[in-house]
C-alpha cells in the first residue's frame, strides 16, 4: 500500500496532506517527503492527517525524526487533523507536549 | 553430475517406453514420481527437454525432421526457465543460511531475557513475550532488591524484527550498567533515557513502563516512557482501570523528567503489563479494543496468572489467524490472598 | 585451432550475428544440444547489456585448449568487451537476485551459472570486458 501525499503553499507554509496508513511499508515514503521540508531553516511545515486513519510506531518514528530535524534546523512543524485513534497515540506516547499539535475547532 | 544425468537417461527411456505401450494412469504416475526425481538430482527444465528428444529418437528414427528441429526450439524456450530455476537454488540456499542466522541471533536474544519467573510468597505471576518473526523488539525484565522489592520492566521497541532485536540489546546492557543501588522508577527511566538518547537513530525511540512492587505494604510504584497503557484489576470491585503513567517516550530528549505515580494493591487485585501488539491486535473486523482484552482476562481470572496470560495470547493469536502483525507481550503481577 | 571471431555489437542485429557465430562455433567443436543452447543464451545475455547499457562493443568467440588431469580439453571461450560506462559494484551485480532488477549487469550470474569459467573486469567511465568459458564434457 502508499500514502497519497501531496504538498501546497499556503500563506507562507508549507501544507503536507498524507492519506493512508503510515507504518513500516509507508514511513520512508512520508519521510522522504517529509524529512527535506525541515531542513530549510525558517520553514513553517503543517503536516496534515486529516486522511490517516492509523499510525503505527515506525510512522511515529517518522514525526520525531522531523521534529529533531526542524528543532536543530530552524524551521517548524505542526500536525492537524488528528483522528482520536491517531491522538491517542501521540498522547500515549508524551509527544502532545513536545509536538505543535493543532486543535482541529478550537484552533479556528 | 554427468553420471546422474546418465541414469536418470536410462530411466526416462524405460518409464516413457513403458508408457507408449500401456497408455494407462500408471505409466502417468510414472511421470510424476519421475518429476520428483529430476528435481532432486537437480536437472533443469532445458535438459528434460534435451532427455525427451533424445529418447524420441531411440524410439523412432525416422522422427520427421521438423519435429526434431522443433525441439531444439523448445530448448531454447526453457532457457529462461532454467536460468531462473538455478537462481532459484542458490536463493534458497541463501535463504536457509539467512534463517539459521537469524535462528543463532534469536537464540542469543532470548538469553537477554530473564530465564525464570522469580517466585514470591505475596505474588503470583505470569508473563508470555512472543515476538512476531523470529526476533523481537520486546523486552521485559524482573529485578529483586534487597528489600525484596520486586522491579518489573516492560518496553517495547519502535518497528519489529532484526533492528528492533539490535536495538532491545541496548536496553538490556544499558539496564545491566544502571546503578547497583535500588532506583526508583522515575530514576531509572531518566538514568536510561539519557543511555537510549546517545546511541539511537534520530527516528528510533523506546516506550517502558518500570515499576517496583513492595510486599511489606503492598505498593505498587510506576513510571511511564510512552507506553501503552497497562490495566488494573480491582478485585472488590470486580473492575479493570488503565494503568497509565504519562511520560515521553525514550531517546528524544535528554533532559526528560518521568513522573512516579503509586497504587494501593489489596488482595486478589492484579496488574496487567503489556506491550501494543497486545492492543493493537487487528483482525477483518478491525482492531481489538480494551473491552474485548478485559472480557478476556475476566473470563480466565479463576486460573494462576501464567495460565491467564497464555490463554489470552492463545484467544487473541486465534482471532489473527495465527499470524502475529506485532511482537506481543503480556505480564501479570497479582496478590495472593 | 580454430580462428577466432569477432562480431561488433551496436543493434538488436549484433545480437542475434553473435548468437550465430556462437552456435556455428559450438556446433563446430560437438557441443550438445543442450550445450549449444546454453552457450548461445550466455552470448545472448552478454551482448544484450553491451546492446542496453554500453551503445558500443564486441563479443570475441575463440575455440581453445586447456590443460586436465587426463590431457588436453577443449572449450570455448567468449569475450564480451566494452567502451560503456563500467560497472562500478561488481560484488552487487553478481548477486544472485539482482538478475530482476535490470540495469547493467543484469543476469551475470545466470551467465557464470550456464558456463564453467567466469571473469569480469571492469572500470568506471572505461568499460566492461567479461571473459567466460565452457568445456567440451
Amino acid at each position: 500500500m502508499n500514502l497519497d501525499i501531496r504538498t501546497e503553499e499556503l500563506d507562507g507554509e508549507t501544507v503536507l496532506f498524507v492519506g493512508g496508513e503510515i507504518d513500516a511499508y509507508t514511513a520512508s515514503q512520508l519521510r522522504e517527503s517529509l524529512l527535506p521540508l525541515t531542513e530549510k531553516e525558517g520553514a513553517v511545515i503543517v503536516v496534515d492527517l486529516t486522511d490517516v486513519n492509523y499510525i503505527d510506531s515506525t510512522g511515529l518514528g517518522i514525526f520525531i525524526g522531523a521534529l529533531k530535524s526542524a528543532n536543530s534546523n530552524g524551521s517548524s512543524l505542526r500536525l492537524t487533523g488528528l483522528n482520536d485513534r491517531v491522538k491517542r497515540l501521540f498522547s500515549i506516547t508524551g509527544l502532545d507536549e513536545v509536538m505543535d499539535i493543532e486543535e482541529e475547532e478550537e484552533a479556528q | 553430475m554427468a553420471d546422474a544425468y546418465r541414469l536418470m537417461q536410462e530411466q526416462y527411456v524405460k518409464i516413457l517406453e513403458t508408457y507408449l505401450q500401456e497408455k494407462n494412469e500408471t505409466g502417468l504416475y510414472q511421470a510424476q514420481q519421475f518429476s520428483k526425481k529430476v528435481l532432486e538430482n537437480q536437472i533443469s527444465p532445458e535438459e528434460v527437454v534435451s532427455l525427451h528428444i533424445e529418447a524420441l529418437e531411440q524410439f523412432y528414427p525416422n522422427l520427421p525432421q521438423g519435429a526434431r528441429d522443433s525441439f531444439d526450439f523448445l530448448i531454447e524456450i526453457m532457457m529462461g526457465y532454467g536460468m531462473a530455476y538455478r537462481e532459484h537454488q542458490i536463493l534458497r540456499d541463501k535463504q536457509k543460511e539467512l534463517e539459521s542466522e537469524i535462528n543463532v541471533a534469536a537464540n542469543m536474544q532470548q538469553t537477554f531475557l530473564p530465564d525464570e519467573i522469580p517466585e514470591m510468597d505475596e505474588l503470583d505471576i505470569g508473563v508470555i513475550s512472543v515476538p512476531a518473526s523470529k526476533m523481537s523488539g520486546d523486552y521485559y525484565h524482573f529485578i529483586k532488591d534487597d528489600n525484596d522489592s520486586l522491579g518489573v520492566a516492560i518496553a517495547d521497541i519502535i518497528g519489529k524484527g532484526v533492528p528492533a532485536a539490535l536495538c532491545m540489546s541496548m536496553i538490556k546492557y544499558g539496564m545491566d550498567s544502571l546503578p547497583e543501588q535500588r532506583l526508583q522508577p522515575g530514576a531509572l527511566l531518566e538514568n536510561l533515557n539519557r543511555v537510549v538518547e546517545q546511541n539511537v537513530a534520530s527516528n528510533m525511540f523506546i516506550t517502558m513502563m518500570y515499576g517496583s512492587y513492595d510486599p511489606r505494604v503492598h505498593h505498587f510504584y510506576y513510571s511511564g516512557a510512552g507506553h501503552e497503557p497497562g490495566l488494573f484489576y480491582n478485585y472488590a470491585e470486580d473492575r479493570f482501570e488503565d494503568l497509565y503513567a504519562k511520560g515521553l517516550v525514550l531517546g528524544l530528549d535528554r533532559d526528560t523528567k518521568f513522573r512516579e505515580y503509586h497504587k494501593k494493591v489489596e488482595a486478589g487485585d492484579f496488574i496487567v503489563l503489556l506491550s501494543d501488539g497486545v492492543t493493537e491486535c487487528r483482525t477483518d473486523e478491525g482492531f481489538i479494543e480494551r473491552e474485548e482484552l478485559t472480557r478476556m482476562i475476566r473470563e480466565y481470572s479463576h486460573l494462576s496468572a501464567q495460565e491467564i496470560v497464555n490463554n489470552v495470547f492463545y484467544q487473541l493469536e486465534r482471532l489473527q489467524g495465527f499470524r502475529l502483525r506485532d511482537d506481543f507481550s503480556l505480564i501479570i503481577l497479582r496478590r495472593k490472598v | 585451432m580454430s580462428v577466432q571471431s569477432n562480431v561488433e555489437v551496436h543493434s538488436e542485429w549484433g545480437i542475434v550475428s553473435a548468437r550465430q557465430a556462437g552456435r556455428n562455433l559450438a556446433k563446430e567443436l560437438g557441443f550438445a544440444g543442450v550445450d549449444q543452447a546454453r552457450i548461445t543464451t550466455a552470448i545472448s545475455e552478454l551482448a544484450r547489456n553491451i546492446y542496453l547499457y554500453a551503445e558500443k562493443g564486441e563479443i570475441v568467440l575463440e575455440g581453445i585448449e586447456g590443460k586436465e588431469a587426463g590431457g588436453v580439453k577443449r572449450g570455448l571461450k567468449i569475450v564480451a568487451k566494452d567502451q560503456g560506462p563500467g560497472i562500478k559494484s561488481i560484488r552487487e551485480v553478481m548477486e544472485d537476485g539482482y538478475t530482476t532488477s535490470g540495469g547493467l549487469g543484469a543476469g551475470l550470474p545466470g551467465v557464470k551459472r550456464l558456463m564453467d569459467e567466469f571473469d569480469i573486469d571492469s572500470i568506471t567511465g572505461e568499460g566492461t570486458e567479461i571473459t567466460t568459458i565452457k568445456w567440451l564434457r
